[in-house]
């Protein structure tokens, strides 16, 4: 990693308590929030890949070094709130660029630092996609990065692409900094990693802070609490919850880099054992990479006693891994009780609901047939039917409604689609007027996109009327799965869908159905290989190819592909394949 | 044997678990392409290249890498570094 310098290697970590009084995130911005943090003792911490403390970032510091950078970068006639791209790497640089735009007017944007092997036009691609949707002005990146940002960048006109170390070099704009202010845009999030379809979330000032308000309640954030995070900060849990959350309650954080927690995904629990760490977040998959490489020899060394809250969000959750995960790491002291089912997204800032603290994961088991074919929650005696995790009441001063398809309210247990009115809410999505539309009411309530229904005041989340697909906590866009097969030379451009269905152990899995004339078994086996690899590298995924003669593709009476036509016929093979003999109509990769 | 035929060795050996028999594995044989790693096993790969070899392997690195040659280039221009 390309450390900043200042950075004192033998320093230790920032102390949980940060010997200010506890605010709760009530301030008017960001960079409010941090003048108040600077005066304390906490901050950010990151580990190295071999678990040592590689640099602290105290508030002080940060605010400090943000302030000078925010000369630096209006050294350049930038216009107020000119978006800054930052290659979100997990180090000390992607917090000072944050929040020298804060200081400085202008509107962060994090790229993503996720790089697929062989991909590396793919994430040139990605990166180019990103910088022109949000028409950067100016782009950084750490060393190491630096060439794929540039390549991205060319023809562009962006003022300046650089490494983080080169903005030093910058003269300081000799003024008085105007920070960005309760109505402007806080930072821009890009909701999926999506080449051909990026989309930013404008968040104001005003939206994040009542969202990171809604948070520190909904977590009863408490001046001995300190968290653990290994989530990117391309990521809305990552940036919103495990970085400005922590930073806007003076709270001290550890982060773990997420390809160090990938690789080593045990880290993360020494990590919360050696910090005594009370709050941490993650999407399922990571509890899941915790369970499947968990050595029963290392339970014994764990002391997770303190971890109150164990967040869990951001696709389906089962109650089978967390069940899992709670019985395996009882011997630690983690309780059950600590789960707390979140459900949230970009475009409401970040939370939507929190399941209420102290009752970890509750389900309801549903009747699988009544919810199929007549939208409704009936409730079967547990371990039948299906399960769904309740994810507890809207955040205070926000609304949630479930509406049929015509958008008419519906009574509780009934299935339809969730939407969210609130402060949180975004201001839409950066210029494409249009899209906002889609999703953004006059009167302001915003269309999640999920499916759902209510009971108790509680969500439950059953599933997307949006096609999105969730793979390993990651959004993926089936245009963009669907886009890499129809430019292949022997397809055409309506003959893929892309869905997920689900695998083995319950997770979503991708799959490609694509139409074509090929016979021959070399032939197809070649065009198999060659978009599982494409796939990978573009998007990092594993993605079952299906290949079906043409004409089976379903369609929509306005002639569209239709993806949930697609599914159901491809289930509907696979259960003929399973319960007849396996050699009939199918090739499958 | 140059110290890239013996890396080459090492890693070709670390693969096994992840072919599972299947492919033989040579330079030339490409970790999506044909062994159809994920990501999850491109991390374990990483991993055990990382343990084995005693080196932290840059990000940066990743995505000119297609083949099993091209990881052990990489490797080794990584242990001469150090």
């Amino acid at each position: 990693m390309n450390q900043v310098s200042n950075v004192d290697i033998t320093a230790s970590a920032t102390p949980t308590l940060s010997a200010l009084p506890l605010r709760l995130a009530d301030f008017d911005t960001l960079a409010s929030a941090l003048d108040y943090a600077a005066a304390g003792e906490s901050g950010a911490n990151f580990y190295a890949g071999n678990g040592k403390l590689a640099s602290v970032l105290p508030y002080r510091t940060l605010r400090d070094q943000a302030q000078t950078l925010a000369k630096r970068l209006l050294s350049f006639p930038l216009e107020r709130g000119a978006r800054v791209a930052i290659v979100a790497e997990t180090n000390p640089d992607f917090l000072r660029f944050f929040f020298a735009c804060q200081y400085a007017g202008l509107v962060p944007v994090a790229l993503p630092a996720v790089i697929h092997v062989g991909g590396h036009k793919a994430y040139v691609n990605q990166l180019h996609g990103l910088l022109k949707g949000c028409r950067a002005s100016i782009a950084v990146s750490s060393s190491q990065l630096l060439p794929f940002l540039t390549e991205a960048a060319e023809g562009l006109g962006l003022q300046f692409v650089n490494a983080a170390s080169a903005f030093d070099e910058l003269p300081e704009k000799n003024c008085q900094l105007q920070a960005s202010g309760l109505h402007e845009t806080a930072y821009l999030q890009y909701t999926s990693g999506s080449t051909g379809f990026p989309r930013g979330v404008i968040i104001t000032q005003q939206a994040v802070m009542a969202n990171l308000v809604g948070s520190a309640y909904g977590l009863d954030v408490r001046q001995d609490d300190r968290c653990v995070s290994w989530l990117p900060f391309y990521h809305d849990m990552g940036l919103v919850g495990c970085l400005l959350a922590p930073m806007a309650t003076q709270r001290s954080i550890d982060y773990l880099d997420t390809r160090d927690f990938a690789m080593r995904p045990r880290r993360w629990l020494e990590l919360m054992t050696n910090s005594k760490a009370t709050i941490s977040f993650s999407p399922p998959f990571g509890y899941a990479l915790c369970v499947r490489r968990l050595r029963p020899e290392d339970i014994a060394l764990y002391d997770l006693t303190a971890w109150r809250v164990a967040g869990i969000g951001a696709e389906p959750i089962h109650i089978e891994l967390t069940d899992r995960f709670s019985e395996l790491l009882a011997p630690a002291g983690f309780s059950p009780l600590a789960f707390v089912p979140s459900y949230g997204m970009a475009e409401s800032s970040l939370a939507i609901s929190f399941a209420p603290l102290g009752t970890g994961v509750v389900v309801d088991w549903l009747d699988s047939n009544d919810l199929a074919d007549n939208f409704i929650a009936t409730k079967v005696s547990p371990n039948t039917g299906s399960s769904f995790v309740r994810c507890g009441p809207v955040l205070p001063h926000h609304e949630v409604l479930i509406r049929d398809e015509f958008g008419k309210p519906m009574a509780d247990m009934h299935i339809g689609r969730i939407s969210v009115r609130g402060p949180s809410v975004m201001s839409g999505y950066f210029e494409l007027p249009e899209q906002t539309q889609l999703v953004l009411s006059a009167d302001g309530w915003l269309d999640t996109g999920d499916l759902g229904y209510l009971i108790d005041g509680n969500i439950v989340v059953t599933g997307r009327h949006k096609d999105m697909l969730i793979i390993n906590g990651r959004n993926i866009w089936p245009q963009d799965i669907e886009a890499i097969a129809t430019r292949q030379p022997e397809l055409r451009s309506v003959d893929a869908s892309a869905v997920s269905v689900p695998g083995p152990e319950q997770e979503e899995v991708a799959v490609l159905i694509v139409q074509c004339n090929i016979t021959d078994a070399d032939e197809q086996h070649h065009l198999i290989q060659r978009l599982h690899r494409e796939i990978h590298e573009e998007l990092g995924i594993n993605c079952t190819i299906e290949l079906v003669p043409r004409h089976t593709l379903p369609r929509t009476s306005s002639g569209k592909l239709s993806r949930s036509g697609a599914r159901k016929d491809y289930l509907l093979r696979q259960k003929s394949l399973s319960t007849s003999d396996p050699e009939t109509l199918l090739k499958k990769a | 044997m140059t110290e890239y035929e013996r890396i080459l060795t090492d890693m070709t050996k670390g693969l096994a678990p992840f072919t599972k028999g299947r492919v033989e594995v040579n330079e030339n044989t490409e970790l999506v392409g044909d062994l159809e790693l994920d990501s999850l096993q491109i991390m374990e790969l990483l991993l055990f290249v990382e343990d084995s070899f005693d080196i932290s392997i840059p990000v940066s690195i990743l995505p000119d890498v297609k083949t099993v040659g091209d990881l052990a280039r990489q490797v080794e221009k990584i242990i001469g570094n150090t």
